[in-house]
């Protein structure tokens, strides 16, 4: 009974606490925050307990209709299960840290507190919710209530956030859409809504069509192209917390959560066509969503297309229908909350304390912000899969499911794996190359004129970014310590059956360490001889200002922008040719121009209209006849 | 207790760092004596790399006051940290047959090591020149990666789907066309990576002032000497290791053959390095992705259709 109340708890307190708030007036700001930071304490705690507790379950009926009605039973089921249950913990970890970053990044430049405290709780909930439902409807439900949460969540950065949140809304919901179609179309299938029950197999058309359909729903909450322009819209005018929370951690947690779900426990997916799709999926995903990433002027905008591209990462993982695959995907899906995340709140640290996001107004901050600097240099390091840290591992195993994949399975479609793997791998040397750039313009380089003044944040907002940054490292370092706690038990692997490479992360970081001591004894040679001097900077003996000196890394890849080819899909990508919101937008309003121009208000016309329905009409009626 | 000090010896004495270092700077001598030949030149005596590193370390060294000074001075440490992990595990593999460390993925990671080593550290040191460097450094390593990922698909290919490097060292990947073209283009990525002409664009005395390594001077850049000698003896060896069947197992002939592979690898190096002028950064990376894309793509395509048919020599 006890374990019972948790499920019950962890879902509907922070739910329904946070819809109340959203109703407070704004004068009482603190009594949201302590209310907002004490039930994130509260879920995060229970979240372990369930994660510690094992499975266990807990059915409310709530609806039950005769049989004339069809005998439809509606039963609220929670349910732990492994995948969840750890996927669950992390989520509640992140609404812990972002809560406590909030509390002094928020409240300067929004008037809507209560709101914006509200739609986290909001989110928390929903999340819980997602995660321990194993009834497709009531899913679906709490699918919704994290959208609308989002929506709120982007609103409350500012005047112009309204048309981003807007898009994200428009675009999440119509897949939330199709999520409902696909719901509907398994239960037709299968005949019960109860995930654990449904085992379909890709065989009619109805089963691929909801297969499609469930998959766009997965992969738009992700943010994985050709769905993804949701994420940069908003990156730029929402508050950078909540990008931190929703679209760089738990809207991949839940995207990849549903991914897998689909894959593995509603459909059974073997290698073939759809893997094929996944495949395209992910791999265009990571290589095209890095190269704009690249290009970036702005802060938020450059880490909102990280978001995306490193989607690609886990669908890849997830396609390969290897083991090594899959774990690597839910490890990177992992790994990438964490760093992600962390780099959005450093990216929110340096715009409080500078006042812009703009890479070429920023530079020289590693003296005055040291800590948002390390943090953010690790994150960096780890998403461009720098060894020994987390993302290294995380790609590694997907590397090695690639080739699994390709080497081992027989059959048509496992030969494509070289451009899988080409992706990837030249994927993740761009990664690096942009977070060249954003480090070199944020926090090396030299220090504007403008900037002299700048502080490190509060520890309110770098505690969040230390622990975010000491996990990259410990899950980097210690890589089998998660692999064999939360991977793999959630997906049934037998440890160490899976990875075939070898990687001694633990031996490799001692043997680094010694060659940095190595290193660090000749530098304390020559610092022992007293050799050490401090001069400026050597300019050739032309007297130079500081700004004439200052060189942003924006132009950095102007090389890449301006080689013919690349330069018109750049140019396409700018005004917006591939975004399905803009092209939609614009077929809407061709369709209504269309239906403006036939309602011409001339009796005749809609006369000969409402004849040829008519006709219509009864010609399909004899014809059913 | 035992196995930590035998791990502790790799590292810093055999194969690691005294062992690398001493070779690496050997290397460097064969470079410069090579290339002073080529020019009809008499050329350095053996010691020389050792006298300009010993004389560095006596130097005083200039700090930039500007610069973020941590990463000013870490980023030669580590980068020279990187390529001694490299060198030890390429170096403990290729003796003991048996995986140490890492894989040919962790191998191809760890080479990053230094040229990121480079980018930041010469990004810390605030100065113009050094900046133009470091978006060119960077820049290259974008160029490379890609044909570089290729060649790792077609000793994939050839190899059936081993990463260890030990069973890699067991086949011979460039007695086919595929893996032919394959070595080839690793051949001009690690000259691209040695920072050599034609591809020592990021350091380009004459046009930005060694850009990277500008502000560099005394101990810490004799640190960035040294990292790159051992660059010298890691880099080749990966090749030969990949491409060329390793240094087979026992001593004796096989270490000749060994040796004598190492050194073909070496002098091809400085052949290229000694006949081409110095490209733009640009041309660099039309140079790696068109042309050595296309090139592997083929080699892919040839690769996969002989491993279909089981024609060993495509």
């Amino acid at each position: 009974m006890k374990e019972m109340n948790i499920l019950y708890i962890s879902v509907f307190l922070p739910l329904i606490v946070g819809f109340l708030m959203l109703f407070l007036p704004n004068k009482i700001k603190s009594v949201s925050r302590a209310l907002t930071f004490i039930i994130s304490v509260v879920t995060f705690v229970l979240g372990i307990k369930i994660f510690t507790g094992g499975e266990s379950d807990y059915i409310l009926p709530i609806l039950q209709l005769g049989e004339s009605l069809g005998g439809l039973e509606l039963e609220l089921m929670l349910t732990v299960k492994p995948l969840g249950a750890f996927i669950l913990m992390f989520a509640m970890g992140f609404g812990l840290l972002i809560t406590l970053y909030s509390l002094k990044s928020v409240g300067a430049n929004t008037k809507r507190i209560n709101e914006y405290y509200g739609a986290i709780l909001l989110t928390i909930g929903g999340t819980a919710g997602i995660l321990l439902s194993d009834h497709l409807l009531f899913l679906l439900v709490f699918w919704e209530i994290v959208t609308v949460s989002l929506y709120i969540l982007i609103t409350t950065g500012g005047n112009k956030s309204n048309f981003a949140a807007t898009k994200s809304f428009a675009m999440i919901g119509a897949s939330d859409a199709a999520f409902m179609l696909g719901v509907f179309m398994i239960w037709k299938l299968s005949g019960t809504f109860v995930i654990s029950n449904i085992d379909l197999a890709t065989n009619s058309t109805l089963s691929i069509i909801a297969f499609l359909l469930l998959m766009t729903a997965a992969i738009t909450k992700a943010g994985a192209l050709p769905l993804h322009t949701w994420v940069p819209t908003s990156g730029e005018y929402a508050p950078v917390s909540a990008m931190a929370l929703l679209p760089a951690a738990i809207d991949k947690l839940l995207g990849i959560y549903l991914l897998v779900i689909v894959v593995r426990e509603i459909f059974d997916i073997q290698p073939g066509a759809l893997t094929v799709v996944l495949s395209i999926i992910g791999s265009a995903t990571i290589v095209i969503a890095v190269m704009v990433a690249m290009v970036q002027h702005n802060l938020k905008k450059l880490l909102s297309y990280h978001a995306i591209s490193q989607v690609g990462y886990m669908i890849l993982g997830i396609a390969t229908c290897t083991p090594v695959g899959i774990a690597g995907g839910i490890f990177h899906m992992l790994n990438n909350a964490i760093y992600k995340c962390c780099l959005f709140l450093c990216g929110g640290a340096v715009e409080q304390a500078s006042g812009t996001a703009e890479l070429d107004k920023l530079g020289g901050l590693g003296n005055k912000m040291s800590i948002t600097f390390t943090t953010c240099l690790i994150a960096a390091l780890s998403i461009s899969g720098i060894p020994p840290l987390n993302g290294f591992v995380s790609k590694w195993m997907i590397y090695q499911g690639v080739i699994k994949m390709g080497t081992q399975q027989t059959g048509g479609t496992a030969g494509f794996w070289p451009i899988w793997l080409t992706c990837a791998m030249f994927g993740s040397a761009l990664t690096l190359a942009s977070f060249v750039k954003l480090i070199h313009s944020i926090f090396l380089s030299r220090l504007p004129d403008k900037l002299k003044d700048v502080k490190e944040v509060s520890p309110f907002m770098t505690v969040p970014m230390v622990v975010l940054a000491s996990l990259c490292v410990f899950f980097g370092v210690f890589y089998h310590v998660p692999l064999k706690l939360f991977i793999y038990p959630a997906l049934g692997i037998e440890p160490g059956s899976a990875i075939f490479g070898t990687w001694m992360s633990g031996l490799s970081t001692i043997l680094l360490i010694i060659g940095i001591g190595l290193g660090l004894l000749i530098w304390l040679f020559a610092k022992l001889s007293k050799n050490v001097r401090i001069v400026p900077t050597w300019t050739c003996g032309e007297v130079q200002s500081n700004e004439s000196m200052r060189i942003p890394g924006t132009h950095f890849y102007k090389t890449v922008s301006r080689m013919s080819g690349l330069k018109q899909l750049y140019s396409g990508q700018e005004k917006g040719y591939f975004d399905p919101y803009d092209q939609g937008g614009k077929a809407g309003l061709g369709l209504t121009a269309f239906l403006k121009w036939l309602h011409s208000g001339v009796l005749p016309v809609y006369l000969t209209w409402v004849v040829l329905g008519l006709l219509i009409i009864i010609f399909v009626i004899c014809k059913v006849q | 207790m035992t196995e930590a000090l035998q791990n502790i010896f790799w590292i810093l004495v055999f194969p690691g760092f005294v062992f690398t270092i001493v070779l690496g700077l050997v290397a460097c001598w064969i470079v410069r004596k090579v290339s002073a030949l080529v020019q009809w030149r008499v050329g350095p005596p053996l010691f020389q790399p050792f006298y300009d590193v010993m004389k560095l370390m006596g130097k005083e060294t200039l700090i930039p006051q500007d610069g973020q000074r941590a990463v000013f001075i870490a980023a030669p440490i580590v980068g020279l940290a990187g390529v001694l992990l490299l060198s030890t595990m390429l170096w403990r593999t290729t003796i003991t047959q048996n995986d140490f460390v890492g894989d040919i993925i962790v191998a191809i990671y760890l080479m990053i090591l230094p040229s990121l080593a480079l980018i930041l550290g010469s990004s810390a040191s605030a100065s113009p020149h050094a900046s133009i460097g470091t978006s060119r450094e960077m820049k290259l390593v974008m160029g490379y990666e890609l044909p570089l990922v290729l060649a790792f698909i077609i000793v994939i290919i050839k190899t059936g789907g081993q990463l260890s490097l030990a069973e890699i060292t067991k086949f011979t990947p460039a007695l086919s066309i595929s893996g032919m073209l394959a070595f080839l283009v690793s051949l001009l990525c690690i000259q691209a990576k040695l920072g050599f002409v034609p591809f020592d664009i990021a350091e380009s005395e004459t046009e930005i002032a060694s850009g990277l390594i500008m502000e560099y001077s005394g101990p810490l850049l004799a640190v960035w000497k040294m990292m790159q000698a051992m660059m010298l003896v890691a880099l080749p060896l990966f090749l030969v290791m990949v491409f060329l069947g390793g240094f087979g197992t026992t001593a004796g002939w096989p270490l000749v053959w060994g040796i004598g592979k190492y050194v073909l690898v070496l002098v091809l190096i400085i052949l290229i390095k000694n006949t081409n002028p110095r490209v733009r950064i640009d041309q660099a990376m039309k140079f790696f992705w068109v042309y050595c894309g296309i090139a592997l793509a083929i080699a892919i395509i040839l690769a996969s259709i002989g491993s279909y048919y089981d024609i060993n020599w495509l």
